[in-house]
């Protein structure tokens, strides 16, 4: 053994000490974090961790009833998109149903329920639990119908089908109230009023744009925002390049609208007078291509509208008149829609009704214009209520004739003007109980607040009312788990009936919407045998029904014929005021207004002006001149019933009398997105209605437009909006190559 | 041969114009322009699909919106025969793209399926590319952005959310290809079948105006739909040989 001394020794030590120290920290400085791998004892059901799973479902944005895919990852949706199985939209979809995760992850979402403590229309609330909030509603219709006074509580929800609807007017019909109505905010009133009068249904025709070589549209912004807008989307595509030949659109409307831009022609005629037009067309029609054996009458019917009389009045050459005419008669598949600004004045349903005549004439009827089959899901009528009905409802709540108004899911003091007084005819009801996602202008003047889940959350079933001649119902089911403490408003219905007690939990003994849902459909279908089957396949297709071909469909009656022109006859003529301006408020992206608080639509460019995030007006660049108005000069509109101020927006296709100013923006309360944006054109409005059908006049309605002197930028995506040569739209001339790939 | 020449060659044969043809895929976009209603359902698919941003009015105003596809408009004539025609603009994945070669990082480039790709965490953001490129489509984050919440629970998690200093664009929907390419591995097939991928632009389009498929396969719908008589491309003069084929709108008025 070898002598160590001491400070050999110590040497070692030192050594050892130092490297072990440096071994130590080394191996510390490169040890993983301790992970721990934690086993799913129970595996979440519905789905496997990085694998995408789909639902079908409906979308709800607007009442299509378009059929919509959701993508959910680990529980959450991701995005939407058309489900191809779907008659209606075959997996295509809007921009509006693009959006629709943002009403889902809104973030001004109402998280529980809510009761007043503000003055009516503050928006202050306290959170409530929901057996408080349920309880005191309960309490306070229980006590109504105890004391005989069933009949002054009322229902007023927004577009509803399907078995919500049939929900509804159970509920109602129980509790003994016969005040159960819809309010929906469209330019659909005027058709089905002409459809009621010619064939004695209220149910809007099929219109078949996809087989049509020739598409006279009055004011109907089908690819935009009439009846179906993805399925006619569809059939303009077809219509455009599906077939050997391309048809021909033509739109007739004061202000270019989505539609009109992508027509092949456009005619502005002057506002109100579209229904001459349609009549002039109809004359020269009669005259020299019909040969129908009721000419003689048809003849005498529209004799006062010969085109050169009537073309002065209308803007249109009578030139123009007669080949629309030639065009009409002699294409082999004419369609003539109309909707928008033709059929929202005034004479709106005279003018549905003489565009009917046009396709009579032309020989659409049972071809390009055919009846639907009724539905085999049937869920009851629609009680759809007219601006004149609201008006009555408004004098009810002001006559203190209402002790309790439920709302569900509708905007009334949004979508009607202000001079309808309708927010005062609701401050001066005792009980307001919104049944509502967000809280809105309507909602906030309530006295609680149930919040609703997201179409995405809850279950219910749609039967489209437009778009398809197919007989069909979508279903709806949750694609994720409730946000937060959420019910739907089927739920919440059958929960009051639940508590409420007596007749009405006879009528309604379901415990919740699925097993309502579930049940009815169990009715529809009989077979109860396969019905578990059934329901598990209806869940993964999410649609049922069938396609049906033309010749299975109703046929129209011989006496339309007859009913139409005796409605021509009896039609006044036309209403003769003229305006040193027009104001022409539109449907745009933002709907009724019920898309405002998405951000992405509020951030998606307007498609015509491409502006965001605002209100505008827009002028045609003659008149924008002559006033000296330029770009993001702010303008004073002013009617007799109101006034509003927002910027200018000079837009080539609009006629020199007319301004036009979007529907969507200027909200009170709408969360942080829509809040205080812009202004609601409606609002310049007064409470005018189509005799005919009780529906608001908010086209040709005169206007006063002044110069404030103040200027703001709008905010918009385009620059210079000619080509100025560049070669963008078109290829450089006489270069019509086919392409290879790869050139160089 | 020197070595640099030799590197030269490599570097011209892989700069020639369809080098991607020895590959499997050309991945190509044709846009209908006589079906396109400039109706935007495709905009809001991207943004939903691809994390764009939420930027706000105040820096939409300053012209920081992120738009990887967008509808332009261009009006031709006056009132009352003022035309609006729509255009919608993306990335067109040029085969000869200008962006590709100012970068001074190298974080743009082109790969073997043809498509032009950005690669975030190499970008230093010096904006060249954009400046290069003729089409406007490169959007650049100036800010960081924040999502409400709960909105950040639709974020998709097959895309990365990009931050500050990084210049982004379309890619052709990659995590779609990508994911497709790797189904048919899965199937035991080498080659993506047409109409398997679809970017999220083409899926939503209402009319059918856009069409998304692979060049290469002279069978595929894409194929058939770019030898259109109709079929040319934006701004041809500028030799940059887009990938996205715009078939030009037809009818009496042109």
């Amino acid at each position: 053994m070898s002598k160590v001394n001491r400070r050999d020794f110590l040497k070692f030590i030192g050594a050892g000490g130092a490297g072990s120290i440096a071994g130590f920290l080394y191996g510390e400085s490169t040890k993983k974090t301790v992970e721990y791998l934690v086993p799913q004892v129970v595996p979440p059901e519905d789905y496997s961790p990085g694998i995408a799973t789909w639902y079908n479902t409906v979308c709800n944005q607007c009442s299509a009833g378009c059929g919509i895919m959701v993508r959910t990852r680990e529980g959450r949706a991701k995005k939407i998109e058309g489900n191809p199985a779907h008659p209606i939209n075959e997996g295509r979809l809007c921009p509006r149903g693009q959006a629709g995760l943002n009403n889902l992850y809104n973030p001004d979402r109402v998280r529980t329920p809510l009761k007043r403590t503000g003055e009516r229309g503050s928006g202050e609330f306290e959170a409530v639990s929901w057996d408080q909030a349920l309880g005191e509603v309960t309490g306070i219709l229980y006590a109504l119908k105890d004391q005989q006074n069933s009949e002054r509580v009322r229902l007023l929800t927004g577009p509803t089908t399907g078995h919500l609807n049939q929900l509804y007017a159970t509920f109602m019909a129980a509790y003994g109230s016969p005040h159960y109505q819809q309010y929906v905010f469209d330019d659909l009133a005027a058709l089905r009023e002409a459809s009621k009068r010619v064939f004695g249904d209220g149910a809007i025709q099929y219109f078949d744009l996809e087989n049509a070589d020739y598409v006279l549209s009055f004011g109907a912004d089908y690819l935009a925002n009439w009846l179906s807008p993805v399925h006619y989307s569809l059939a303009y595509g077809n219509l455009r390049q599906g077939g050997p030949k391309r048809g021909t659109c033509v739109q007739i409307e004061p202000r270019m609208s989505l539609s009109g831009a992508s027509a092949d022609q456009w005619f502005p005629a002057r506002p109100g007078t579209e229904i001459l037009v349609a009549l002039a067309i109809a004359n020269a029609i009669v005259e020299n291509h019909y040969n129908g054996s009721d000419r003689a009458a048809w003849r005498t019917a529209l004799r006062n509208y010969r085109p050169k009389d009537v073309a002065a009045a209308t803007g249109l050459a009578e030139i123009q008149l007669i080949g629309l005419a030639k065009r009409m008669a002699s294409a082999e598949n004419p369609v003539a829609i109309s909707g928008g600004p033709a059929i929202t004045g005034d004479n709106g349903v005279a003018t549905s009704l003489a565009v009917l005549a046009l396709n009579y004439l032309a020989g659409s009827f049972g071809r390009g214009v055919t009846l639907k089959n009724a539905p085999e899901f049937g869920t009851g009528e629609r009680p759809l209520a007219s601006f004149a009905d609201m008006l009555v409802l408004r004098d009810a709540m002001s006559g203190g004739d209402v002790d309790a108004l439920l709302i569900s899911e509708t905007n009334p003091v949004y979508t009607m003007p202000q001079s309808s007084r309708f927010a005062d005819a609701l401050a001066q009801t005792p009980t307001i109980i919104a049944l509502s996602s967000f809280i809105d202008d309507t909602s906030a003047m309530a006295d609680f607040i149930l919040p609703t889940d997201s179409y995405l959350e809850a279950w219910g079933d749609d039967v489209p009312e437009f778009g398809t001649r197919a007989s069909i119902a979508s279903i709806q089911q949750p694609v994720v788990e409730r946000l937060y403490d959420t019910k739907s408003s089927g739920h919440i219905m059958l929960e009051l009936a639940r508590r409420i007690g007596g007749e009405l939990t006879v009528a309604l003994p379901n415990a919740n919407m699925e097993e309502y849902i579930r049940n009815a459909w169990r009715q529809s279908y009989k077979d109860d045998n396969n019905f578990d089957q059934f329901w598990r396949d209806l869940l993964e297709a999410g649609v049922s029904g069938r396609r049906v071909s033309r010749d299975d469909l109703n046929p129209i009656p011989a006496s339309a014929s007859a009913a139409l022109r005796r409605e021509i006859e009896a039609s006044a003529a036309v209403d003769s005021t003229e305006h040193a301006f027009y104001l022409q408020p539109y449907l745009t992206t933002y709907g009724d207004g019920s898309a405002a608080n998405l951000p992405w639509i509020q951030e998606l460019p307007d498609p015509l002006t491409s502006v965001v995030y605002n209100s505008w007006v827009e002028l045609n660049p003659q008149t924008a001149e002559e006033l000296g108005i330029r770009e993001g000069d702010v303008l004073a509109l002013r009617t007799e019933h109101g006034s509003l101020e927002a910027p200018a927006f000079v837009y080539p296709g609009i006629r020199p009398d007319v301004v036009a100013m979007p529907i969507g923006q200027g909200h009170k309360h709408y969360g942080r997105y829509a809040d205080n944006r812009g202004a609601n054109p409606l609002d310049l409005l007064g409470t005018d209605t189509d005799e005919a059908s009780g529906a608001l006049v908010w086209a040709a309605v005169g206007v006063e437009v002044t110069k404030t002197g103040r200027r703001v930028r709008v905010v918009k995506l385009d620059g210079v909006t000619r080509t100025l040569g560049r070669q963008i739209l078109h290829p450089p001339e006489g270069s019509g190559h086919g392409s290879e790939s790869g050139h160089g | 041969m020197s070595l640099i020449e030799k590197y030269i060659e490599k570097y011209k044969e892989y700069r020639r114009p369809g080098y991607y043809e020895a590959y499997d895929y050309h991945w190509t976009m044709t846009i209908d322009l006589d079906r396109c209603t400039g109706c935007e359902a495709c905009m809001v698919a991207c943004q939903a699909e691809n994390n764009l941003p939420i930027v706000g009015e105040k820096r939409f105003a300053q012209r920081r919106e992120i738009k990887w596809i967008r509808i332009e408009r261009y009006w031709e004539g006056e009132y009352p025969n003022a035309k609006l025609r729509f255009m919608p603009m993306l990335c067109q994945h040029c085969d000869q793209a200008p962006c590709e070669t100012p970068c001074p990082v190298a974080a743009t480039y082109h790969n073997q399926d043809g498509l032009n790709t950005q690669i975030y965490n190499r970008c230093i953001g010096t904006r060249t590319c954009a400046v290069y490129c003729p089409y406007e489509v490169r959007y650049f984050n100036w800010f960081t952005y924040k999502w409400d919440e709960p909105l950040e629970q639709q974020l998709n998690p097959d895309v990365s959310v990009r931050e500050k200093g990084v210049m982004e664009k379309c890619t052709f929907c990659i995590q779609r290809i990508r994911m497709a390419k790797d189904n048919a591995k899965d199937d035991g097939r080498r080659r993506v079948r047409d109409g398997e991928v679809t970017p999220a632009c083409v899926e939503t389009c209402p009319t059918e105006a856009l069409v998304f498929g692979d060049s290469n396969d002279p069978d595929s719908r894409v194929s058939g739909m770019m030898n259109s008589p109709r079929g040319y491309r934006v701004l041809e003069h500028l030799n940059t040989v887009p990938s996205v084929v715009y078939l030009q709108r037809v009818g009496a008025d042109g």
